[in-house]
């Protein structure tokens, strides 16, 4: 995905066990913080279909 | 077809002829200013370079068309038949009181006019329309475009090795479906003006030099059509029995090469295909066009999941079969193809529908009689 | 390679004469130039339709997948990581296979060839090492070497991987090769730079599909972008349902993508699309050491853990 375009930090991938809370909790407000810097999505959002 | 002048052709189309025929001269100066000039009636299109290839495109303004091409890597068909059109739109807001009714979208049918569109493409719109315009069905969209548009033919000087177009009904200096059909004669364009419609372009370009060298068309045509080194027999496929030539033994050998993509479809001015589909983006929603393709197996697909054409060979058997036998046989007007040549140099395998023409022609299904005898 | 056609023929004949196997697969002579035509025999007096010149790019694994005959098949080094890979995906029997190994000295870039050319080619010829294209008013001879399919010229396996029997001795290997410049390239840009790059680079595609159907690996009986029940991908040419089809064709081939550059070669509108399958496998080299169909003794990167695969994007 970064390769073609879309930011780093817009895609997260962690391992969280159920038993794992706080984890759960420090990834998401990690990821929140990361996507929020970032602003919305530009890239890959498809609203009405273009044609041609 | 091409002995069968007495068939009833494909020229049902509105485009009134106009009955002495005008032949304008157009230095190449006023060429170009009369496209600027007839580009505020007319929206243009004409084939430009993009990357590698040349393709038709809307041409912006004072943007000319660049008639040193052979041919498009895709036909012109996209003008009239876009890959992807709009055809209705709705909303699923219910509290909208119009949620949940189909809408038509609002098009663009004013006047345009195809710029050095080649005859075997202006060709194939007439055979397009046979489909798109019959006695009880109408496709509005296609028809509107259609009437809506005035083909400026460019003759063919320099037909290429794959072009066949005189022995699939048509060409290098073809006049069927166009309004006007222009030869270049080096320092100045000759153009034969066909029908009311091709007049009409010739008055807003302000092109009105007349000229009376009718037989610098005659011979241009002679020499184009001595260029065509290509052809195809296309005389007993008529009268080949249907269910024989479908139970044919070729058709394995064929279509093994064959990878089922849509390349041959898609390139094809004749190809006329589509599916419907839905596409909702939170609660609005248009239903659009696209084309299809006889190649994808999802083509036939039917909703119970049962798919009547499930193998490739059944599938590159349709496309030829559609093409060489049944449409000659519905409509009368010789093969679905006019002899371009797009598939033949753009397949990725090689597959050569002048080949399989040739099977399908010389066909002789002795033995199958014999065994039924 | 010159030589290898005869050779083929007297293989081919001798296979199926001695009912060695139903059917033979390979090329025949196309009807344009640099273009023949897969295509396959099952009798022995019809092996003379059977060639083998620079022009047989397309990958032959392609035509193996659930045929249920015994089949001979002639197979370039890429081809012939293809047929490893379908055997360990089990589109394929080892033993329902006689593989005819080609030593391959690369196939010839016909869109390159068309663009160094003025006017239309009538007729192109070749020698070992040279392209004779014929035009209308010229004739121009062109060193192979400049005119192969960039696949070819970067390939590193050129020599078949398995076989039964070869068609001639192997051939010289290439060393020193950066397989992976123009990745690398990409890599440094800036994302909107990327995202622009990609967007221009796709923006001809008529979504024909050629691409995925000359890929020997895209055997799905449903691929994605046909599915409706879920639609996972709009169909028209809006240019993000372009993108999605093309990235995640891509990701399907990680990690089993030969680069034999059949998706390249069938593209009518020259799509490039190898920049993106090329990143998945620089990825896989990199990360996994793992290179695509070398033997069917190993599992793929992707069906297999290891305690030291890398994790570093798990956070």
């Amino acid at each position: 995905m970064e390769y073609m375009g879309i930011e780093r930090d817009r895609l997260h991938m962690s391992w969280v066990s159920s038993a794992e809370a706080t984890k759960f909790i420090d990834v998401v407000t990690r990821v929140t913080e990361a996507v929020r810097a970032l602003g919305p999505n530009q890239h890959f959002v498809k609203q009405k279909a273009k044609v041609a | 077809m091409a002995g069968k002048a007495a068939s009833p052709s494909v020229n049902s189309f509105k485009a009134v002829k106009v009955n002495a025929m005008t032949l304008v001269t157009i230095d190449k100066k006023s060429w170009a200013a009369g496209l600027t000039t007839a580009a505020d009636a007319y929206g243009l299109f004409g084939p430009v370079k993009e990357k590698d290839y040349h393709q038709f495109k809307a041409l912006e303004k004072g943007e000319m068309p660049d008639l040193n091409m052979v041919n498009t890597r895709l036909s012109p068909k996209s003008l009239l038949f876009p890959q992807s059109e709009e055809m209705l739109e709705y909303s699923l807001d219910e509290s909208r009181e119009d949620h949940h009714i189909m809408k038509e979208v609002a098009r663009d049918d004013s006047p345009r006019a195809i710029i050095g569109i080649r005859p075997c493409d202006a060709k194939a719109t007439l055979l397009v329309k046979l489909n798109f315009d019959t006695p009880d069905v109408k496709d509005p969209y296609w028809l509107n475009a259609y009437e809506a548009t005035t083909f400026i033919g460019m003759a063919c000087d320099t037909p290429l090795s794959t072009c066949f177009c005189t022995t699939a009904g048509c060409g290098p200096y073809h006049e069927e479906g166009l309004d006007m059909l222009v030869m270049d004669q080096g320092e100045a364009y000759l153009a034969k003006i066909l029908t009311e419609k091709g007049k009409a372009f010739a008055d807003a370009a302000g092109w009105k030099a007349p000229s009376e060298d009718a037989a610098a068309f005659d011979a241009g045509k002679k020499a184009a059509e001595g260029r065509i080194v290509s052809s195809v027999k296309t005389d007993n496929l008529a009268d080949t029995d249907l269910l024989e030539l479908h139970a044919a033994p070729f058709w394995d050998d064929v279509a093994f090469a064959c990878l089922n993509c849509g390349t041959c479809t898609f390139s094809c001015p004749t190809c006329w295909c589509f599916d419907i589909q839905d596409e909702v983006h939170g609660k609005a929603g248009v239903r659009m066009k696209n084309w299809d393709s006889c190649m994808f197996p999802i083509f036939t697909v039917h909703t119970t999941g049962h798919n009547p054409r499930d193998t490739k060979t059944q599938r590159v058997r349709q496309r030829f079969m559609h093409k060489l036998k049944y449409f000659v046989d519905k409509y009368d007007a010789g093969i679905m193809c006019v002899g371009c040549g797009r598939c033949v140099r753009q397949c990725p395998v090689n597959i050569d529908i002048r080949r399989v023409c040739e099977l399908m022609n010389s066909f002789k299904p002795e033995d199958t009689c014999a065994v039924q005898g | 390679m010159s030589g290898y056609t005869e050779k083929m023929r007297d293989i081919a004949g001798r296979l199926l004469k001695e009912c060695a196997v139903d059917m033979v697969i390979g090329f025949r002579k196309g009807t344009m130039p640099m273009m023949n035509e897969p295509c396959f025999v099952t009798k022995p007096e019809d092996v003379q339709s059977l060639v083998w010149d620079s022009n047989c790019g397309i990958n032959l694994a392609n035509y193996l997948a659930n045929r249920k005959e015994k089949i001979a098949i002639f197979a370039k080094g890429c081809d012939s990581r293809n047929i490893v890979t379908h055997i360990t995906e089990n589109k394929i029997e080892r033993d329902q296979l006689h593989i005819v190994g080609v030593p391959c000295t690369g196939m010839i870039d016909k869109r390159k060839i068309t663009g160094m050319v003025a006017g239309e080619i009538l007729e192109v010829s070749e020698t070992e090492n040279t392209i004779k294209v014929k035009t209308s008013d010229a004739e121009t001879l062109l060193d192979k070497k400049d005119v192969l399919q960039q696949n070819c010229a970067l390939c590193i396996h050129r020599n078949p991987v398995i076989h039964d029997e070869m068609v001639a001795d192997p051939v010289q290997e290439q060393t020193d090769i950066d397989r992976y410049a123009e990745i690398h390239k990409i890599e440094e840009m800036e994302t909107e730079d990327k995202w622009r790059f990609f967007d221009d680079l796709l923006s001809p595609c008529i979504r024909c599909y050629a691409c995925r159907n000359a890929c020997p690996l895209c055997y799905c009986p449903t691929c994605f972008v046909d599915e409706s029940k879920p639609q996972w991908v709009g169909k028209g040419q809006d240019p993000i349902d372009v993108r999605t089809f093309h990235l995640l064709r891509a990701y399907h081939c990680a990690g089993r993508c030969t680069d034999c550059g059949a998706c390249e070669r069938a593209c009518p509108v020259g799509i490039n699309m190898r920049l993106l399958t090329r990143k998945l496998e620089k990825d896989c080299q990199e990360q996994f050491g793992w290179e695509a169909g070398l033997s069917p003794d190993q599992r793929p990167a992707l069906d297999v853990y290891k305690a030291n695969d890398p994790e570093a994007f798990i956070k």
